[in-house]
This record gives structure tokens, C-alpha cells and sequence, in this order.
């Protein structure tokens, strides 16, 4: 069962195989955490445009904060929240270059809401891909904007508490509302549960593997793209993997409803 | 470099072992269940999955899926008979 | 293109100064008393005399416009930001990355009164904060304080040579006084420095990547990068410190200041001269580095008596003390609030010190 046995060298062809826009550098991220996912689909996104040497990847502060390790390109770590921003500034000088941020839901939905919404109204020719597991991950579980109500975190022990922090925050539905953006998704990343078999749904990933080729299109053609994936995290969310997609699948989905809220270009019509 | 692939026929699942977190996420979305976590352990700790080309339900089709859904590129090739 | 005498404010001279100096972008911020700045570059944007000027954009908060500048900075353009006081404190965290990102950056400071939102008049209080790094961590950026509104014509061009021959931000430290002075002033005709930036994130080239990152997780990567931006730091204290003396050789006396105050001190000077005090001037240029070696060879010479004035409640004056070693006296003259102190205050008060 383990002896390595071509049947012929020759006679595979490789389906799906090794990227040249991923380093190859095995990753930080928890077992079963959708950043890893997501950097798959970015870097097999970027390989199927052929843009890798044209494309410039800015770090946030979270677990994405070394992305640049994983994905194979130049590369810019800045500032928590500011990713909008720096990109703008790269993009502004450089507009022939591909520009894209993984930013987590705290990096992008509290410290860097105002950089996001700013970029989005200009309209920038740039992508935000907001992995939003609900959650500050990098820094041990500590409550984020989206952060469902009554969830314990570390700093909401006893629940997040509606009076006192306002509900969830739901920067798609926020972006939607703005002139701006060209392309505003939201895809459910993770594994679904599939009611009565023990199988699991890998959909999320294939429609993310889309979602993220277009919104690199709708970048080339000029306008401001905007993906957030609902994601996990069962190390702070005190779950199992499974446990967690359940979560996901269960109370995510209903906060934050997955579904394309704009798409300006009809990239998806396509 | 601590790769594993069963007795392949139509399709071939190349696995880096050694980075594999045993998330289990492509045991639990393979259709055929060709894919099981090892009893062994790899040098990070955990236990990597093994590819099985005659899985519980069926042979493998060289879907992907397995690929598609892993966080760590563990699953690195999905190879398949050249028609 | 202008070369004769042109009357101008400080503000408007640094503004035409950066774009002789063939400045590529600028992000914008209004703030009192600075915001002739951007608006003297809007105006100019699109103008075929400036065909380097390619990117003018207002930002939402000074926190978004340093993070456009370090954006665009990565790609080797030059670049530049101006502000006051409050926005200078948001604009900490973009320069602490920028120092350890290496990027070649222009940041203005027109200081106004602080601490909090002050006045709007001029102050030197921001001093410790664009010279000891008011961001966190261990940097130093390079500080210029122009004196004059030729100087802020002339001092953005220097400052983008020195930014990129060293890597670092810069910060051109004026103050409100400054910034609102006319004078006549006359601007050389455009004389663009290009510079190589082989460390750009433009684009891997091949199997070749670039990654310009603050973060080294692994202490020995860090002690690494660390232990370089120290060694650049202690080339630049070598090599780039720069003052300017008015009547030192003879002088028992010396008065030290900079911008505005040092023109108020190179009147005094003259005036305790006429009353017989053989007074002279030290006017620091460069704030960091430091112009301690010419500070030191002052001491050297024999020289006891020192007197720093400052709209603040002493700041340089700690950096003339440890260039001085205990070895005369350093006296200090302070006025706060945006007020100017009048040269005959300075004078009566270094006849004190002298007697």
C-alpha cells in the first residue's frame, strides 16, 4: 500500500500539481485553517494568469502577516490595517502591476476599516481578499468586529454582549453599499457538512479557486475587487477542525450570508 | 522525501507526508474515501494521510478535490493515466 | 520654469522645491499650518513643467497618506507627505516601518504648538519626536531644519539625495513661522538626481523576488537587521551632520539655534556685538545627526559659554549639553505658547550669562 509504483513514468500526465508561485515552504497556519486554502487558490490563480512577475503581494498583520513566505512574488509587509492604502500607493505609481492583501477580519474590519472603505469608494484598482474566521487569531482568540454575539472569546469571557459592543460588522454587506467597488463576493471557504453522509462538501474551494480569478480580472480591467472568505479557526474557537466547519457552515453563514453582492463588470456572467 | 502513493491505476495522489497537518479535510471530502490518516507519525507530529488508489466507495478519479481542499499543499499532485 | 526671484510663502517654496526635485507623488493631508503645501501642489499638478509629478491624492487621514507613501516608496518612486503636529504623531507608525523597511521617503513636520491640538503658532516642540523617532522601536530617521524659505525651496531636493543614498525617511522639520514667511527666493533650475533602487518590489524577475518586510520572527535574522540599520545610522552621524557658524571664531559667547530662532539669534548677535559681547551663533542644519563634531570643535577652541534657544521647553538643548561634556556652560532661553521671543530678550539675557 505505500510502495511508490509508476505504472509507467511516462504514462501520467500531472493534473493538478506543483506551483511555481508557491514557494513550497511548509505553513505556520493551524491544521485545517482556510489561509492555507486560500494561498493554494491565490497562487493557482496567478499561475493560470501567468502574472507572477507582475504581481506584488502586500502582507497584513495577522496569521497572513507571512504570506510572502508561502506565495512566490515580490512582496510588502505593512502596517496592521493599512493594506489598502500601501496598495493604492504601489498601484498609483505602478498601475501596470497586479496588487493584491490577505487581510483578516481585524486587520481589515477594525483597525483598517477606514483604509478599506477609502480604497473602495476611490474605486482603486486593487483586491482585498478578508479571510474573516470571526476572530483575532494571531494574537490568541480575542474578540474581532465580527465576532457573532454571545461568542467567548478571551476578551468577551462571558460572551460577546450586544449592549455593550454592538452586533457583528459586516464589511461586505458595507462595501455593497459604495459606488466604488467593481466586485464584492462573499464564498464560504470551508469544507460544508452535508446533512445526512459523512462526506463534506468541498464546494467553498471551488468556488473560491473562481472567486479569486476574478476578482484578479476585474483588477486588470481596472476596478476595485473585494472577496471575504468565512472561515475558521478551531484553535481559539475551542472547536475540533470538523467542529468548526460545522460552526461555520451552522452560524457563520447566517451573520454573513455568502452570495455576490456586486459585480459591476459581469466577470461571472462569463 | 517521505512521499507515499498507492498501487496506481487510472489516477495517482502524490503526497509530501511530511507537511501534512492530518487535518483530515480531504478524508472527509473524498467521495471514493481513498484518503485515511496514518496510524504513524511524521517528523512534526502529526498523522499524514495516506492515499489508497481502491478507496471504501470506489477508485479514485483523479477529481481533485482532495487537492483543492487541503491547507498545506500536502496533497501535492493529482496525477492521471495520459488518455 | 522659474529662476528669477520669485516672493513666496515657506509653505509654497517647499511645495515647488519638491517638485524641481522631480518628486513623483504626493499624498495629502490638510492641516494647519501646512496645508499650502498640497495646495500649492494641486495647483501645479498636471502642469508640463513638472512632468515627474505624476501622483497627487488627498487621503482620508494622515495615518492613510503615510501608508500611500510607503506603497509607493516600495516601488522606488520619491515621494512626500506634509503635516503639523497632530498629524505628525499619526504619522509615527508609518515612519517607525518606513526606518525598518529601509524606504527612501520625505515626511514635513511645519511644527505648531502642542502638546494636543495647541495653536497655530510656531513651536520646536516636535523636536525630540522627528529626532529620537516618535515611532516605536530603534531608528533614527534624518532630520533637516531649514531656517529661511530659500532653504525650504533647496531642502527637498536634498532631502530625497539623502533618502536615498541612505534608505531611510527624512524629515524636513520647519515650523509654523516658517511656513508663512515670504521671502524672496530663488529657485535653480530643475536639476533631477535619478537613483538606483535595485531593491524595488516591482515584479519578481524570474526565479528572483523581492520582499521588503519589518518583521524577522528568528532573533538572529532580526539582531542581523537591526545591527545594519545601526551601522547605517552611525555613516550617516559620520558623514551627513551639517550646521552653519556666524561669528564663532572669535566669540566667548555662542548662542545655539535653529530655524526660525536662529534668524532672531543672528540679530541678537549682532546687537551684543555693537554692546561689545564678542557673541557668536551655532545654527544646527541637520537635527539628526547631530552637528556635534563641529558642536565639539567649538568647546575646543576654548569656547565655555553656550546659550540654546528654543521655542520649547528644552529639547536640542540636551543634545548641545552632551556634545558640550560638562565642559562649559549651556544655558536656555525658551518662549512657548507660538510666541516668538523678541531679539532684545535674548540679548539681555546672554549679557547676564557673559558677565
Amino acid at each position: 500500500m505505500t510502495t511508490l509504483q509508476d505504472k509507467a513514468a511516462g504514462g501520467y500526465e500531472v493534473k493538478l500539481g506543483r506551483l511555481s508561485t508557491l514557494t513550497g515552504k511548509p505553513t505556520h497556519y493551524c491544521a485545517g485553517c482556510e489561509h492555507g486554502v486560500l494561498t493554494r487558490l491565490i497562487a493557482n490563480a496567478l499561475e493560470e494568469l501567468g502574472v507572477r512577475e507582475k504581481t506584488v503581494l502586500v502582507d497584513s498583520v495577522g496569521c497572513s502577516v507571512l504570506a510572502h513566505d508561502y506565495i512566490n512574488t515580490d512582496a510588502v509587509q505593512v502596517p496592521h490595517g493599512r493594506a489598502p492604502a500601501v496598495m493604492t500607493g504601489i498601484k498609483k505609481v505602478r498601475p501596470d502591476l497586479l496588487v493584491f492583501a490577505v487581510q483578516g477580519d481585524g486587520d481589515a474590519v477594525s483597525i483598517g476599516l477606514l483604509e478599506l472603505i477609502y480604497a473602495a469608494i476611490r474605486g482603486e484598482p486593487i483586491t482585498v481578499f478578508l479571510v474573516n474566521n470571526a476572530i483575532y487569531g494571531m494574537t490568541g482568540g480575542q474578540m474581532a468586529p465580527t465576532t457573532p454575539t454571545g461568542m467567548v472569546t478571551t476578551t468577551t469571557p462571558w460572551g460577546r454582549n450586544l449592549k455593550d459592543t454592538g452586533p457583528p460588522l459586516d464589511a461586505t454587506k458595507l462595501l455593497a453599499g459604495l459606488e466604488g467597488p467593481s466586485y464584492v463576493k462573499r464564498v464560504f471557504l470551508p469544507v460544508a457538512p452535508m446533512g445526512s453522509t459523512d462526506l463534506y462538501s468541498a464546494r467553498g474551494s471551488l468556488e473560491g479557486a473562481k472567486s479569486v480569478l476574478n476578482a484578479f480580472e476585474v483588477q486588470l480591467k481596472g476596478g476595485f475587487s473585494f472577496v471575504e472568505f468565512i472561515s475558521t479557526c478551531s484553535v481559539n474557537w475551542k472547536m475540533s477542525v470538523l467542529e468548526s466547519k460545522r460552526y461555520a457552515s451552522e452560524v457563520l453563514t447566517k451573520i454573513f450570508p455568502p452570495g455576490l453582492y456586486i459585480d459591476k463588470m459581469g466577470i461571472e456572467k462569463k | 522525501m517521505g512521499q507515499t502513493a498507492g498501487l496506481v491505476q487510472k489516477s495517482m495522489v502524490i503526497i509530501d507526508t511530511e507537511v501534512c497537518k492530518g487535518c483530515s479535510l480531504c478524508v472527509v471530502s473524498c467521495p471514493q474515501k481513498n484518503l485515511k490518516l496514518s496510524e504513524g507519525l511524521n517528523r512534526i507530529g502529526y498523522h499524514p494521510v495516506q492515499f489508497h488508489y481502491h478507496g471504501e466507495k470506489g477508485d479514485c478519479t483523479a477529481c481533485g478535490l482532495c487537492y483543492w481542499v487541503c491547507p498545506d499543499f500536502a496533497i501535492a499532485e493529482v496525477r492521471r493515466l495520459k488518455q | 520654469m522659474k529662476t528669477e526671484k520669485e516672493f513666496v510663502k515657506g509653505n509654497e517654496a517647499l511645495a515647488l522645491g519638491a517638485l524641481r526635485a522631480g518628486m513623483n507623488a504626493y499624498f495629502a493631508y490638510p492641516i494647519t499650518p501646512s496645508s499650502e503645501i498640497p495646495e500649492t501642489l494641486a495647483r501645479e499638478f498636471k502642469s508640463p513643467e513638472y512632468p515627474e509629478f505624476k501622483i497627487f491624492l488627498q487621503a482620508a487621514s494622515e495615518l492613510e497618506a503615510i501608508n500611500m507613501v510607503i506603497g509607493a516608496s516600495s516601488t522606488g518612486a520619491k515621494v512626500m507627505t506634509a503635516t503639523s503636529g497632530p498629524g505628525f504623531s499619526l504619522k509615527q507608525e508609518g515612519i517607525s516601518y518606513g526606518a525598518a523597511m529601509e524606504l527612501p521617503f520625505l515626511v514635513v513636520d511645519i511644527n505648531r504648538v502642542g502638546p494636543g491640538l495647541g495653536n497655530l503658532g510656531p513651536e520646536q516642540s516636535d523636536y525630540f519626536q522627528a529626532t529620537k523617532g516618535g515611532g516605536h522601536g530603534g531608528y533614527r530617521s534624518i532630520v533637516l531644519a531649514p531656517n529661511s524659505v530659500q532653504e525650504m525651496a533647496a531642502f527637498p531636493a536634498l532631502g530625497f539625495s539623502l533618502a536615498f543614498k541612505h534608505r531611510c525617511p527624512v524629515v524636513i522639520l520647519a515650523d509654523a513661522f516658517l511656513g508663512q514667511l515670504k521671502e524672496d527666493t530663488t529657485f535653480p533650475k530643475i536639476a533631477q538626481e535619478q537613483f538606483e533602487t535595485p531593491w524595488a518590489t516591482t515584479g519578481a524577475r524570474g526565479a528572483e523576488r523581492h520582499v521588503i518586510a519589518s518583521l524577522h520572527l528568528d532573533f538572529a535574522d532580526q539582531s542581523k537587521h537591526s545591527e545594519h540599520l545601526m551601522s547605517k545610522y552611525e555613516e550617516v552621524d559620520k558623514t551627513e551632520q551639517r550646521s552653519e557658524e556666524y561669528l564663532t571664531s572669535d566669540a566667548e559667547v555662542v548662542l545655539v539655534a535653529f530655524g526660525v530662532v536662529s534668524r532672531l539669534c543672528r540679530r541678537a548677535v549682532k546687537e551684543l556685538r555693537a554692546k561689545g559681547v564678542r557673541a557668536g551663533l551655532f545654527r544646527p542644519v541637520t537635527l539628526s545627526p547631530f552637528p556635534t563634531k563641529e558642536l565639539k570643535s567649538l568647546v575646543d577652541r576654548g569656547i565655555k559659554k553656550f546659550v540654546v534657544v528654543e521655542l520649547n521647553v528644552g529639547q536640542m538643548v540636551f543634545d548641545v549639553r552632551l556634545a558640550v561634556e560638562g565642559k562649559g556652560s549651556v544655558d536656555f532661553i525658551h518662549r512657548l505658547g507660538g510666541f516668538l521671543p523678541a531679539s532684545s530678550d535674548i540679548v539681555s539675557r546672554v549679557e547676564m550669562i557673559s558677565r
